[in-house]
């Protein structure tokens, strides 16, 4: 990518611009049943982002050209990484305290195979999905399980166009919709805080980011620690998030998917 | 269905291997810079001032950099991000010489204002294929990947609460 393009200084001024007005707009708390909705700075940030983009409403190329939008692709890697530092230090001082919840942080990874505990039944029961399910609902749809489903089928495959259409999702509303519900359930108060915070922690850089600034603003006293299980938890999803979803999580989708079917084409023998 | 195939095949090439940030040292150091200038400003509202903020802001950066060598050089390969979070929080470990002036400086960066700017990035780098994608894929793929997100936040909390 064209180094000019990449520190075109209309694109970060803008960031800059729009980061100002989101951070100024501050957190909104929004009653909803029995929690809470919270509104943080970075869903304004995105939003105002989105208004300008190019490539949505073509007007906007006056402000910011299409070729500087394409540039903001490759950004969004290097921009996470201060941030990501940034949670690595709330890790350190709180290293006893995660030692001590060991056993609790490293288990809790296989609950990433959650994802396709709800997920696939609904794709493949409700939707009526194909193949594609398998794709969607494997993993959290992120570069490295892109990478194997793009290496055992092919990115043009069923399964490929199933875990791309949530990766688009992802990278779309995944922040937000992880601030949303975390500090939702969290409001709820029906799960230990803390086992909250090492959920967070499923691979992404910025839906690790909402997820545990939601949950450090639903209970600021303590931030600290919430803030040292989610950045601890997600460290060993990036170490072996991969394995898992390569040697465990694929296997049990495939043989979910084969039963789901399975057990549907009984259901139409029996009408039939 | 031809330009289908043929964003697909970009993004296998682009996203996959090139777009590695320890890939270009030299273009990711001045970038880095950039995007560390925008989280400096949003945290000028909820954070510190400029100048207050001006050590912790460069150690962030450091940090950055020197994780992003490791992966570099690394023999076996990690995400970056793992080598930056790693170097943070040996930086910050009790017994790590200076941990405390560290930890003092990078108080002076707000934790979310940091964020921000990764968002607004996020919004205005969205592409014409993402949008397309999204309206083709539709509904269906919408409702699957919340419930995605949704299985394994609640899966891994559900485990967590039973261990703690």
């Amino acid at each position: 990518m064209d180094l000019k393009l990449l520190l075109d200084w209309r694109l970060h001024l803008m960031v800059i611009v729009t980061s100002m007005f989101a951070e100024w707009i501050g957190i909104v708390r929004i009653p909803l049943g029995p929690g809470t909705l919270l509104l943080l700075p970075l869903l304004y940030a995105f939003i105002i982002g989105v208004i300008f983009n190019p490539h949505l409403f073509s007007a906007m190329g006056k402000v910011i050209p299409k070729p500087v939008s394409n540039a903001a692709g490759p950004i969004i890697l290097i921009a996470i990484l201060p941030f990501i530092a940034k949670f690595g230090s709330t890790i350190g001082p709180a290293i006893e305290q995660i030692i001590a919840a060991g056993p609790a942080l490293i288990l809790q990874e296989l609950g990433n195979l959650g994802t396709m505990l709800i997920a696939l039944p609904f794709a493949v029961l409700v939707l009526k999905m194909g193949r594609e399910a398998i794709g969607a609902t494997y993993s959290i749809a992120r570069e490295p399980n892109i990478a194997i489903i793009s290496d055992r089928y092919g990115l043009r495959s069923a399964e490929g166009i199933g875990i791309m259409g949530v990766y688009v999702v992802g990278t779309m509303f995944g922040t937000l919709y992880f601030a949303l519900m975390a500090g939702y359930i969290a409001s709820l108060d029906i799960l230990d805080i803390r086992a909250l915070a090492m959920a967070c922690g499923v691979g992404s850089g910025s839906m690790v980011a909402a997820c545990s600034a939601a949950l450090a603003e639903a209970v600021p006293a303590s931030k600290d620690e919430l803030l040292a299980f989610a950045g601890a938890s997600n460290l060993l999803t990036y170490a072996t998030g991969l394995y898992v979803s390569l040697f465990i999580a694929l296997p049990v989708t495939e043989w979910m998917y084969k039963r789901l079917k399975g057990s549907r084409q009984e259901v139409r023998h029996e009408n039939s | 269905m031809k330009t289908h195939e043929n964003s697909a095949n970009q993004f296998d090439a682009e996203a996959l291997k090139a777009l590695r940030p320890e890939n270009q040292l030299g273009k990711t150091a001045l970038v880095l810079a950039a995007v560390c200038v925008a989280g400096w400003f949003s945290n000028i509202v909820n954070g510190s001032p400029l100048l207050d903020a001006l050590p912790g802001m460069l150690i962030l950066y450091v940090m950055v950099i020197i994780g992003l060598v490791i992966g570099r050089v690394c023999p076996f390969y990690l995400p970056s991000v793992a080598w930056v979070s790693l170097i943070s929080i040996i930086a910050t470990l009790p017994f790590f010489p200076g941990n405390g002036w560290i930890i003092a400086r990078l108080a002076e960066v707000d934790f979310l204002a940091v964020v921000t700017p990764v968002l607004a990035y996020a919004g205005l780098a969205l592409t014409g294929r993402e949008f397309a994608m999204f309206r083709q894929t539709g509904w269906k793929l919408v409702i699957v990947a919340l419930l995605v997100f949704t299985g394994t936040f609640i899966g891994s909390a559900v485990v967590a609460h039973v261990m703690l």
